[in-house]
């Protein structure tokens, strides 16, 4: 692997400033309909999340199955926050995600394990987390949850709160990947034995990592809560919400440093779309997605895409060679 | 006293359950290295099978295990077959093989709905709310005979590792995949029979569960967790480990009552699964391979 | 090189970001000026742990609408209207439910709202009832929390749980009184840890404080919604020597935990589940012996339409669509919650939210609920006070009405007579 070139393609910087600027001021130049403004808030939301997400499961290679635990606890203690001791609803986010970040802390003594035996210990991390918050009734309201204070205003604001957000977690996986931290993190999730034999020390760095990407976590959970105005234990920390992490990265492209980005989008577009229209077939479906891109493009979308620009550049050099 | 003995013959009966739960999904990790995400969705399917036959065609739930234990084998080897068998080898550590196992759990899931409706169902027999007295405490009828399968699943299936040709084959492969290969064993063919059973194992654990509890095509998740944590507490592909550990399990949720509110019994077995992995991560009886 | 293909990604990723909203900003052709249909949106556990019963609410709302269409249509100001019912399956899960009431509102454009089943889901999506301000009349909702929240378009035909905890209660106490069960008696309460279980134990508890000794509790634990094994829960009943049995639990938990009280061999002088005990499938699973002399307190019976004349036009027209089967009480609050959204509609004389809100909050009309009118007070948040009817299951697989005496069919018969000495 050769290093990361210090150079990004202008074309690419291009789009992507081009891209965010057109996003945010798509709500002011066109009339969105509340439904489609909601859609690409959530989108937001989930971007930032699987982001942070991949850090751990795609930089480090540890495929965490627990993080909607940590997506929970930054939407239930900034919930809770704006609900019974009305802080500014920014300054809740912000604890919600130290929070999380805390409470990652907590995986410590799990991330001296390795392949499936983390995988399952975070499942059972996530199963005590989901079962303790919906025990404890008066912070998470039990199994019937919390309703947040409703606020039009701030649910239309949070589109660009959102899409703020998910730019600089967007813009942070890019720098972790190239700095050297990235490097060390690539080393570790190659063979962490020999990182330790070079020097890296594997669990402080897993620790920032884990505590990093717990904190992201917890603030996407925190604008959820906002964003979806009704939080419930089930629903925030349960299997199915911690598997849809792992979903949207590997949709995407898992450990590819903004893959991600595009698992979150199809993500929230197709369960959106498969809700509403085939309610009965949506699981199956989805399944069948799933399996599809496991046993033919294991780097998802993001690989797909390459290899049909891999074609097209293929195809235009034998055409340009003809030519001469 | 009394409360004491109601306890203990509580958490012998709920570890049968258990231990039936979690062989096939212990069986498949041993060999294969996979962990079946799958297991769950098949447990389901088992408990359907078993009520189709017993509500159309009669069939007493008990009599129909060998029906479901070789239609759930014939289902496991397709998967294997159609599916896992593409994966790369020693994936089983990566998401691909969990997440390619979670999607058929999807797919199972959604043609279970389509043919029977969400609806809860369950198997009703004469015998189904009966029970009798032993050691002077109530027990369900129905959970005595799993806890009797539970133990003959055992026995048997540690008399097939150790007795028979394919046992042994199938030891060996568990052990060194490579060198068995040397030796002229047909290590895909052990892979896909060993995947058939370990399905088949967990087809069974569908029918004994739909006898106790009702169900409908979403069940199988907490099933399936409640099987991580007994198969992890055995060492990852030990039977005996697995009894044992199903034990553990169910005395550690029924005596926690003592210190736990009701509700958060079911949590021990999680914090088992934690602690045990990362303070002894080859179970607690040692990783030892299908010993 | 190893930038390149997540930056590929991203951008791709930002194109479709933008395509899809631009699909979905495509100018809509505005259906809600010229449009002469009245359409009502609703979603319903058609799927998941509550399935039986959401489709038991779909059937009442089916008659409702039915009704409505063979009548030509709602007749709004002067013109007949027709009405028409957009239903999508929130899976029993409260998130899906948020999301579907918001496409409901902001995707489908729907007039108004009837509530979805279960106090769980009601709760979850009334916030986004309130937020757009779409008037929202349910019959699946019952826990008070919901109408605490100073909601304004939220209207409930259920009388809170807690209301029937003390209905319960009350109906103990003069049992007790009569010398019927021991004094004190000790009570083991059970209730599933949602605002519904809450608040039964509310009721229960608070009449057990009021009671002056009468009563003491000594067994209080919530248990998990859908769930599987009750075994610790059930040790820790026994133990206790409880006298009464009073959980509170939706229809799954009460046939899986009925099973399982029963298997322990578990008898109590009084066994109530709350809301739960006379359904249909709980006798069909359990068998009719299993379930005898279990109290429940429901929010309508069949049995009302003697006294009742809207219950026995319900009754009649619910039997005469579905082949001569009886109604219980979840066929009858869809019935009556979309009954009450028409009417309040008519009233308004148009599909003006503001002015249908109006109407709701001042409604009073006749109604099958006990007490034979219907509200939504304001005081209560829009929560109707109809009260319970007490049932009693009896060997013979009846459930006759044992309170209030006034439409009672029946004597209450305490103690449990399954427990032999």
């Amino acid at each position: 692997m050769t290093a990361p070139s210090p150079l990004i393609p202008r074309r690419l910087v291009a789009g992507f400033v081009a891209g965010f600027a057109i996003l945010a001021v798509l709500p002011v130049g066109v009339e969105l309909s509340p439904y489609a403004h909601n859609l690409l808030t959530s989108s937001f939301i989930m971007i930032a999340g699987v982001l942070a997400w991949n850090w751990m499961g795609g930089f480090v290679g540890q495929v965490s199955f627990g993080h909607a635990s940590l997506f929970g606890v930054g939407a239930f203690v900034s919930a809770r926050l704006m609900l019974s001791v009305h802080l500014p609803v920014p300054a809740c986010w912000l604890a919600g995600a130290v929070c999380a970040g805390v409470f990652a802390l907590a995986a410590h003594p799990m991330l001296r394990l390795r392949g499936p035996y983390f995988s399952i210990a975070t499942i059972g991390f996530g199963e005590i987390s989901r079962q303790v918050l919906t025990y404890w009734e008066r912070f998470t309201g039990g199994a019937s949850g919390l309703s947040l204070p409703i606020d039009a205003v701030l649910k239309y604001q949070l589109y660009w709160w959102a899409l703020g957000f998910a730019v600089l977690v967007a813009l942070a996986s890019v720098a972790i990947r190239r700095s050297s931290l990235g490097l060390k993190l690539l080393a570790i999730k190659a063979d962490a034995d020999a990182a330790a034999d070079v020097g890296i020390s594997t669990t402080f760095y897993q620790d920032v990592i884990f505590m990093l990407s717990g904190t992201v976590v917890g603030l996407s959970g925190g604008l959820w809560a906002s964003y979806f105005g009704f939080i419930e234990p089930s629903d925030m920390l349960g299997f199915d919400r911690s598997i849809a992490f792992v979903l949207m990265a590997v949709v995407g492209g898992i450990g590819t440093s903004l893959g991600p980005v595009l698992g979150a989008v199809v993500f929230v577009l197709v369960r959106t779309y498969l809700l509403a229209s085939y309610p009965e077939l949506y699981l199956g479906l989805y399944g069948l997605l799933l399996i599809c891109i496991i046993l033919f493009e294991p780097l998802g979308l993001t690989g797909l895409g390459l290899r049909v620009v891999a074609a097209v550049q293929r195809a235009r050099r034998r055409r340009s060679r003809e030519v001469v | 006293m009394t409360r004491f003995v109601d306890m203990l013959v509580a958490a012998v009966l709920l570890a049968g359950l258990y231990a039936t739960m979690a062989y096939g999904l212990g069986l498949i990790y041993g060999v294969l290295r996979v962990v079946n995400l799958a297991h769950g969705g098949v447990i389901m399917v088992g408990a359907y099978l078993g009520w189709v036959l017993h509500e159309r065609l009669g069939i007493d739930p008990y009599l129909a295990i060998p029906i479901v234990a070789l239609a759930s084998f014939g289902l496991g080897v397709a998967m294997y077959a159609l599916l896992v068998q593409r994966l790369p080898r020693g994936a089983a550590g990566g998401p691909a093989s969990l997440l390619l196992l979670f999607g058929v759990w999807l797919v199972l899931r959604n043609i279970a709905y389509l043919l029977f409706t969400g609806n809860d169902q369950a198997i009703r027999t004469a015998y189904s709310t009966q029970s009798r007295m032993i050691l002077g405490t109530h027990v369900a009828v129905s959970r005595l005979v799993v806890l009797g399968i539970a133990l003959a699943i055992a026995v048997t299936l540690q008399l097939v590792l150790r007795r028979t040709q394919l046992g042994r084959a199938i030891r060996a492969v568990a052990q060194n995949a490579d060198s068995c290969t040397l030796v002229g064993i047909d290590v895909r063919r052990i892979y896909m029979l060993t995947f058939g059973i370990g399905t088949a194992l967990a087809g069974v654990a569908g029918v004994l569960f739909a006898t106790i509890f009702p169900f409908n095509p979403a069940s199988g998740a907490s099933e399936l967790l409640k099987s991580f944590v007994v198969v992890v507490l055995g060492g990852l592909g030990s039977i005996t480990g697995v009894a044992v550990a199903a034990l553990i399990v169910a005395l550690a949720e029924v005596f926690s009552i003592f210190v736990l509110p009701a509700y958060l019994t079911t949590t021990v077995g999680f914090l088992l699964l934690v602690v045990v992995l990362v303070l002894r991560p080859g179970g607690l009886f040692g990783q030892r391979v299908l010993s | 090189m190893a930038m390149t293909p997540g930056l590929r990604a991203c951008s791709l990723g930002l194109l479709i970001a933008g395509a899809a909203a631009l699909a979905a900003c495509k100018p809509r052709p505005s259906q809600t000026a010229a449009r002469d249909e009245i359409l009502i949106g609703a979603t319903l556990p058609l799927t998941g742990a509550e399935a039986r019963v959401g489709g038991f609410f779909k059937e009442g709302y089916e008659l409702a609408f039915d009704e409505v269409t063979a009548a030509g249509g709602l007749e709004v100001a002067g013109k007949k209207r027709p009405v028409k019912l957009q239903l999508h399956d929130d899976t029993s899960n409260q998130a899906t439910a948020v999301s579907l009431a918001d496409k409901l509102i902001n995707s489908d454009k729907v007039d108004f709202l009837l509530g979805t089943y279960s106090t769980s889901l009601v709760e979850a999506q009334t916030t986004v009832a309130e937020q757009n301000k779409v008037p929202y009349v349910n019959g699946g909702g019952a826990a008070s929390e919901i109408y605490k929240r100073g909601y304004k378009y939220i209207f409930g035909a259920l009388s809170p749980v807690e209301l029937l905890g003390t209905t319960l209660m009350g109906w103990i106490a003069a049992e007790q009184q009569a010398g019927k069960l021991p004094r004190p008696a000790k009570i083991a309460l059970l209730w599933e840890n949602t605002a519904h279980g809450k608040d039964f134990r509310t009721g229960v508890s608070e009449f057990v404080t009021r009671s002056g000794g009468a009563f003491e509790i000594a067994v209080d634990e919530s248990f998990e919604v859908n769930g599987k094994d009750f075994s610790a829960l059930l040790g820790k009943v026994k133990s206790a020597g409880a006298d009464l049995f009073l959980a509170d639990a939706h229809l799954p938990d009460y046939i899986t935990l009925h099973k399982q009280y029963l298997d322990a061999g578990l008898c109590h002088k009084v066994v109530s589940y709350g809301a739960r005990g006379s359904e249909q499938q709980a006798i069909d699973t359990l068998g009719k012996d299993s379930v005898a002399y279990v109290v429940s307190g429901v929010w309508w019976s069949a049995l009302l339409a003697d006294k009742i004349p809207a219950a026995k036009k319900f009754t009649e027209a619910f039997k005469a669509k579905y082949g001569g089967r009886t109604p219980e009480w979840f066929q009858a609050l869809g019935y009556e919650a979309a009954h009450a959204l028409f009417t309040a509609i008519q009233q308004a004389g148009s599909t003006d939210r503001e002015a249908v809100r109006a109407k709701l909050a001042a409604l009073k009309i006749d109604s099958l609920l006990p007490g034979g009118t219907l509200e939504f007070p304001a005081d209560k948040g829009g929560d109707a006070q109809n009260g319970f009817v007490l049932q009693q299951n009896l060997p013979d697989g009846t459930s006759p009405i044992i309170l209030p005496k006034a439409v009672a069919t029946a004597d209450g018969i305490a103690p449990n007579p399954r427990c032999a000495p």
